[in-house]
């Protein structure tokens, strides 16, 4: 192996770059700090791909060719420092950067700066950051490491989707998620829902969860992510990036010696969190067994023993617990990501060719994702004027298994691991299917009674994505102070959903498909012109101008088959009726914009930012909009530097911006649509041509023919200290942020004909502050220990007109909602209990149970604040590092929790069972209240009564404090390997885990993180049957050659 | 510097080239999928259809059809509907969501559309206006009997965002003002009319839509006279004219389902994807008791008897079926292609049967009463498919009537029996044969519902209109409460 592996090297990238080598230079490396040897210093021959590094104990050995004068040591946090060859000895000695920080961070447009420079708070999230205890969607690894930016996983859907809030939601519309910007190129993130079934209740169910479209980028192809947080960092993007940006940097081709990489993950996925359930009552209701029902209100299994019952295969026996069948339900998910990576770079160009397969089986049977991604990057200097870059990315990923979430659906997996304890899970796995007949073996014969192990084995979607995005840029340079450069990209997939529904499905007992194909395109164009030049020895100028062309495509073609002749075929030739749908939007953007940046004596800088954005999506007369911003930072250190010993670093920031943004296309004009289907309860709905007709409708929204750009202002005050050489560091940002004139979709009441109307109205405000703190408690010879604290949090108040009450941002069910009102943070809002002036909880005199009012506020779905504590504590070559992840504040709604009560299966509704039960609270008397002292009648219309008619009862604290990740690594010494085993450039091996532990949560049952709206809606704080969440443990190896 | 000044002019003459053809290139914001004029008959289908699918489907037929105790669950029978559910009056608010939103939306907003498309079409297209005008009054009639007091005279109007309720009187004789529009607005001179698209199977025939129009009105007067006894003379006027209302099988208001995937009728269709075409619903004893003894020829028309029992039984309502003895509503009554019915010429004669037995704007006139009942029945049975000798005979057998009071309890019986099948309609019926207590059937509580009064309508729904509107009423009406016409 090592052999082949060595000659693909040669062959492919040493060949030509042979070189005759005639001396050996030894030497040692140290810190000028405490005098220690540094390990992993690179040490590179000047003018060459030359170069090695250091080992454990700081001592470096490199062949040098003769002719080199000068070798670079550089070293991450320290000053570069280039010595001149002389003898066969050469030691340095480096020092920490930490004052000047000439960190560079990628900003909006992909312009570079000192992050010193800038006047807005940005985080930048290294590769190896997210790679330390992967995710297969890179969304993920970024919870609880950036202040001010929230994720949210949707479920444990394998390739399930995951949300990103920064600085608390801002629109009342649209999910608010950040630009994805890939090296240069804006990139799709959408998570568009198809219908699970045509007609089914318009309640924005997200059915299956088929993930968000950033997913398909490749952590291990990424260098960077900088989160661009505010308005004024991401001004330039324009409209796109009003809820901020994710700037994603790929890896490219490293100076030196071309290199192999090789990363290796195994890793073990289980239920996170298993449902709490009772084992003492059989199915049934009011104490009696019955199989048609899957409530555990039956017989108590004691009571009843050695009697016999008929089970759901009609056979007669004793009825025994069986305790462990969620946990027999859920089986060990495993998931291998590998990847390879070639690079190289010498002074004229560089390349980058990565591949990455990863294939994951879920913990429910017939659960499966794999995901294989390719990437070649490469750029090459044509002349000395000329560059060129250019850049490809392919992925493919099929999902298979995925369940249905929700309702309204026979597919949702419910029941599944939620079956009264007289069932044996083992049972119903082995049948589920009549041997003879085909069919399906119920568990109970009425219409709540598929059998899971049908669904699981016959009824799950599928999808296949393939996308490419890529880009070319060329870059002149004319003069030394004048850059021109055009980024041209484009951005496509394809995906296919296919969800199947087998005939014998209790409630489509017909058979039917649905097939979906989305196609997603975007094509980005940056011309940009860069001066920058040194107006006097002390100030300095860069200004940038550029035209950006933007456009977005999308369409769905969508077929729903039904009643299907052939069991098992999912061909539209073996369908009575087919129902096809098809969709497309399409809008552009043309953008100018400029920026100039002036800055004195490398400690004060200004940067001013313009924009003219014209947009397809509004009218001529509203479609062109402006906006600038103003950002300063200014290091004051600087000018303090000599006289002090513990401020190491101090910078004051401040930005102003005003960005506006546009609408989805086709807003502006009234238009009847044909329709596929007259809505009808159940999903039977007449399909047109009926009875030889044709169907049109009005909108259901009324359109705006004089929609206004929205418009965002945003306010950022910040400063970044350190202290203690660096010891000690503090970054604290407030930002206040109103975004007005929002584009809405209003609801209206139904009567007037319509559902919404589209209007500028209302506006949300996000004040907030974040902090970052970095502490070195202890740095000795081999041992180091770094804490990081990341802390956010953000208060949210909505202005709506004065005629309206409030603004519903998403619907779940039963009269549950989420909605905006004026003074108030978006909340849940759904009925709750009947209380008194008193607060008691008032009682229905007759029946001993709780009365209700509707449409009250339950509380917020954003957190108070949020917290990630980062440590990470390394002896020589070990690294052992955890992220603690805290949330604080907000509710959710749980239905698994309702339903889990409401059919007593939870551990919880045993109490008094049998006995009298009175609940406490008051009843009316007339003239006041009095103590309840009306029994329930049974303990089942207590939870029924309880769970059901209202939301109160299932909306929980969704706090929570999470130990997110935990990697233990090993690096072997490179000294080790260039003495032992030369063929190594770099060895790692390591553990990861990944949400190990929910140390707290407020949420029986279920993992306090889960939303069903997913990733396209701003609702959030509802869970409904959806699919549980994962821990997750594995192993990593990672070697280069 | 010379150079500078050279990329800059290049700079500036891009932009400004990209600026010209900018205004074209951002023209393209008009959506390829939908289209900005049609013809009103494209509306019209796709209410009438919706409208139907609503009256037939589990969010009206089953929630009225069962809290109003026209069919029964079958308790706990593991292939019944099951209970507790709408029997039990736990109702879903999907269902009056859903009610509401295909009553205001998909049917009143697009026929509104369809008449404002109508009469601003040159040459104005009075008929399909007048068509449209026709079913707009059915369907709000019927909003104000499920909910009560509605929004109206302020409904589907986009420069009123906050429609105000109206009280349901006012409501009504909106609706009978429409009619009166309608009726004024059918021109026999005009070509232009709804025909293909006339769902109704009336193929545009005027006529058959005046009298629709008349006997529509006649339901909404009905409904109204026992609160507003004024209203007799309208219904003597109504009633004084010959030929002006349904008058014959041919005229009745149906719409047909087709036996075909997709368009069948929501009542079998959920039967059949659910339950493997075993109906899910049974009888009742308050239809099957009333039925059994007169061997009425429609039992085996409306229900399926069990092979081991001896005769027509029905449950009570809530109480469990036994799959040897008691009757399931039959799979040829909801069969795939079983029309949803808007109105009947059995429907007109019992009102008639009714006024003449009352005095309602004529005088009582039994004799006439009985003959109108009787023929009633026999158009019911025909219409269920008993033949027609057999139905004849079977009305000639029934008794005449020569008590005024006894004689509208039993036109009240047969009308609703008649509209077993027909949820809301059978509802409404029963809730206006008689002040709380004295209504024909007299029902009792459902085995297992919350005790208190019977269900009297639905709730208003809370996301669609309650929450959204300032104008709407404040105050909970609880599924208890009567509305106005309901005494």
């Amino acid at each position: 192996m090592k052999k082949l592996l060595q000659s693909l090297f040669i062959l492919l990238f040493v060949a030509g770059a042979a070189m005759a080598q005639d001396r050996t230079i030894t030497g040692t490396v140290t810190d000028k700090e405490d005098g220690k040897p540094l390990p992993g210093v690179t040490v590179l021959v000047k003018g060459s791909k030359n170069g090695t590094q250091t080992g454990g104990d700081g001592k470096y050995a490199l062949s040098v060719p003769s002719g080199s004068t000068e070798l670079i040591f550089s070293y991450l946090g320290y000053t570069s420092q280039t010595v001149t060859i002389s003898g066969s000895t050469i030691n340095a000695v480096l020092e920490s950067d930490s004052k000047s920080l000439t960190e560079v961070v990628v900003t909006a447009m992909g312009i570079k700066r000192e992050a010193k420079s800038l006047g807005y708070s940005v985080t930048k999230v290294s590769g190896e950051e997210i790679t330390k205890a992967r995710e297969t969607n890179i969304v993920n690894s970024l919870t609880g490491k950036v202040a001010g930016v929230r994720i949210n996983a949707q479920s444990g859907t394998l390739g399930g989707s995951a949300k990103i809030i920064i600085r608390g939601s801002s629109s009342f519309n649209d999910a608010g998620q950040p630009l994805f910007v890939v090296d240069g190129l804006p990139i799709n993130n959408g998570a568009p829902q198809i219908s699970t079934s045509a007609g089914a209740v318009p309640q924005g169910s997200a059915g299956t969860d088929f993930g968000n479209r950033a997913s398909d980028i490749n952590s291990d192809d990424v260098e960077s992510m900088v989160v661009l947080k505010g308005a004024a960092a991401t001004a330039l993007y324009g409209a796109r990036a009003k809820n901020g940006a994710i700037v994603i940097t790929t890896k490219r081709g490293s100076k030196g010696q071309s290199n192999i990489s090789f990363n290796s993950s195994t890793r073990f996925d289980n239920i996170l969190k298993l449902p709490d359930l009772q084992d003492e009552y059989a199915q049934g209701t009011q104490g009696l067994y019955n199989r048609a029902s899957l409530n555990g209100w039956g017989p108590k299994l004691t009571e009843v023993a050695g009697r016999n019952f008929t089970d759901f295969l009609g056979v007669d026996g004793p009825l025994v617990a069986h305790p462990d069948n969620a946990k027999n339900f859920y089986k060990t998910g495993q998931t291998y990501i590998n990847s390879i990576s070639f690079d190289g770079a010498d002074e004229k160009g560089d390349y980058r060719l990565g591949y990455t397969s990863t294939i994951q089986t879920g913990i429910v049977d017939k659960q499966k994702l794999n995901k294989n991604a390719l990437t070649f990057n490469a750029g090459r200097k044509i002349s000395d004027k000329f560059d060129v870059r250019g850049s490809v990315n392919y992925t493919r990923t099929k999902g298979e298994g995925m369940p249905t979430q929700s309702s309204n659906d026979p597919n949702v997996l419910i029941g599944a691991n939620y079956l009264p304890t007289n069932f044996d899970i083992e049972q119903i796995k082995n049948n589920y299917v009549d041997p003879i007949t085909k069919e399906q073996i119920t568990i109970t014969p009425s219409r709540n009674g598929n059998n899971p192990y049908w669904i699981i084995n016959y009824n799950t979607s599928t999808n296949v994505v393939d996308r490419v995005f890529g880009n070319g840029v060329l870059t002149y340079k004319p003069a030394t102070w004048l850059t021109i450069s055009n980024n041209i990209g484009t951005d496509f997939y394809n995906e296919n959903r296919f969800l199947p529904t087998k005939n014998g499905t209790i409630g489509a007992l017909t058979g039917s498909f649905i097939s979906a194909n989305l196609y997603n395109r975007v094509i980005n164009n940056d011309l940009i012109a860069t001066v920058d030049t040194k107006l006097t020895p002390d100030l300095s100028l860069k200004v940038i101008v550029g035209n950006n062309i933007y456009e977005n495509f999308n369409r769905t073609d969508q077929a729903l088959a039904q009643n299907l002749t052939v069991d098992g075929l999912y061909n539209f030739s073996n369908a009575a009726s087919v129902i096809n749908q098809n969709s497309s939007a399409k809008s552009r953007i043309v953008g100018f914009y400029g920026d100039a940046g002036l800055s004195y004596k490398d400690y004060l800088y200004l940067n001013v930012t313009g924009r003219n954005d014209f947009s397809s999506t509004l009218s001529k007369a509203n479609n062109s909009y402006f906006y600038p911003s103003v950002s300063s930072g200014f290091v004051f250190s600087e000018l303090m530097k000599d006289n002090n010993d513990w401020l190491s670093y101090g910078k004051l920031r401040a930005s102003w911006a005003n960005v506006g943004s546009d609408s989805q296309p086709y807003r502006l004009a009234f238009a009847y649509s044909g329709q596929t289907t007259a809505f009808a309860q159940y999903g039977f709905g007449s399909t047109f041509p009926f009875n030889g007709v044709l169907g049109y409708s009005i909108p259901s929204i009324i359109p705006n023919p004089n929609l206004k750009p929205q418009n965002q202002s945003s306010l950022e005050f910040g400063t970044e200290l350190k202290f203690l050489q660096s010891r000690i560091s503090l970054d604290v940002t407030y930002y206040n942020t109103n975004t007005k004139d929002q584009i809405v979709n209003l609801a209206l009441p139904q009567s007037t004909g319509f559902a919404l109307k589209t209007v500028n109205a209302g506006s949300v405000r996000n004040k907030g502050i974040e902090v970052t703190l970095g502490l070195i408690p202890v740095k000795v010879t081999d041992f180091s220990w770094n804490l990081g604290v990341n802390f956010a949090t953000n208060k949210q108040t909505v202005t709506l007109p004065s005629d309206v009450a409030s603004y519903s941002i998403a619907s779940g069910w039963s009269g549950l909602q989420i909605k905006a009102e004026t003074g108030k943070s978006f909340g849940i809002y759904g009925s709750a209990w009947e209380r008194n002036d008193a607060g008691d909880i008032v009682m229905d005199a007759s029946t001993g149970l709780r009365k209700i009012v509707k449409d009250k506020r339950l509380g917020s779905t954003a957190p108070d604040w949020t917290m990630g504590i980062n440590n990470s504590f390394t002896y020589k070559n070990f690294n052992l590092s955890f992220l603690v992840d805290i949330r604080e504040g907000g509710v959710m709604f749980s239905n698994t929790v309702a339903t889990l009560r409401s059919t007593g299966l939870a551990k919880e509704t045993l109490a008094n069972r049998g006995n009298i039960f009175i609940d406490k609270g008051v009843i009316e008397t007339g003239s006041g209240y009095s103590p309840n002292t009306v029994p329930v009648q049974s303990m089942q219309d207590y939870w029924g009564q309880y769970t059901s008619t209202n939301t109160e009862s299932s909306i929980f604290n969704s706090s929570f404090v999470k130990l997110r990740e935990v990697s233990l690594s090993y690096k072997v010494p490179n000294g080790f390997l260039q003495n032992k085993v030369k063929f190594f450039k770099g060895m790692e091996v390591g553990i990861e885990g990944r949400n190990l532990w929910i140390i707290k949560s407020y949420v029986p049952h279920i993992d306090p993180e889960s939303n069903l709206f997913g990733a396209n809606s701003n609702g959030e704080g509802v869970e409904f049957n959806n699919f549980p969440s994962t821990r997750t443990i594995g192993f990593n190896l990672r070697f280069k050659i | 510097m010379k150079k500078t000044y050279i990329y800059i002019l290049i700079f500036v003459l891009a932009s400004s080239l990209s600026l010209s053809s900018c205004k074209k290139y951002l023209d393209i914001n008009t959506n390829p999928n939908t289209a900005e004029r049609v013809d009103p008959k494209l509306l019209f289908s796709y209410a009438v259809t919706s409208y139907i699918n609503l009256r037939s489907s589990g969010d009206l037929y089953i929630p009225f059809a069962l809290a109003g105790q026209s069919i029964a669950t079958g308790g706990d029978n593991p292939t019944g509907w099951g209970v507790p559910s709408e029997e039990q009056y736990d109702i879903s608010s999907f269902s009056n969501g859903n009610s509401w939103r295909t009553y205001y939306t998909s049917v009143g907003g697009n026929l509104k559309e369809a008449i404002k498309l109508a009469e601003s079409a040159n040459p104005v297209n009075n008929n399909a206006a007048a068509q449209c005008k026709v079913v707009l009054a059915m369907s709000v009639y019927e909003t104000s009997t499920v909910f009560g007091d509605i929004p109206f005279s302020e409904a589907w109007n986009t420069t009123i965002s906050y429609p105000k309720f109206d009280a349901q009187k006012d409501v009504l004789e909106g609706c009978i003002t429409l009619i009166d529009d309608a009726l004024k607005q059918f021109d026999d001179a005009s070509p232009l009319k709804i025909v293909d698209y006339d769902l109704f199977k009336y193929n545009g025939d005027l006529n058959k839509w005046r009298r629709l129009a008349n006997s529509v009105k006649l339901r909404i007067l009905m409904t109204m006279v026992d609160k507003d006894p004024s209203k007799a003379a309208a219904i003597g006027t109504l009633i004084g004219a010959t030929n002006n209302r349904i008058s014959s099988a041919d005229d009745n208001c149906l719409v047909p389902y087709q036996d075909v995937a997709g368009k069948k009728n929501p009542k079998f269709a959920i039967n059949e994807q659910y339950n493997g075409e075993v109906n899910f619903f049974f009888g009742t004893k308050n239809v099957v008791d009333f039925m059994r003894p007169l061997k009425d020829p429609r039992l085996p028309k409306f229900f399926t008897k069990p092979a081991k029992a001896t005769d027509y039984f029905g449950v009570e309502n809530g109480e469990t079926a036994d799959d040897d003895v008691n009757v399931r509503i039959s799979t040829d009554l909801q069969s795939a292609s079983a029309p949803e019915v808007l109105f009947t010429y059995q429907e007109e004669l019992f009102y008639e049967a009714e006024i003449y037995a009352r005095g309602l704007g004529v005088p009582v006139d039994l004799g006439k009463a009985t003959t109108l009942y009787k023929k009633a029945v026999e158009e019911s049975c025909k219409y269920y498919g008993v033949d027609a000798g057999t139905a004849a005979t079977f009305a000639a057998t029934l008794p005449a009537i020569t008590n005024a009071e006894a004689g509208v309890k039993l036109i009240d019986m047969h009308h609703w029996v008649d509209k077993m099948d027909r949820g809301i309609d059978a509802f409404t019926q029963w809730r206006r044969s008689g002040p709380e207590g004295s209504e024909t059937p007299a029902l009792k509580l459902p085995i297992g519902a919350p005790a208190g009064p019977l269900f009297r309508r639905f709730e208003y729904p809370i996301t669609n209109e309650i929450s959204v509107n300032p104008n709407a009423p404040k105050n909970t009406i609880k599924f208890t409460e009567k509305m106005w016409f309901d005494l």
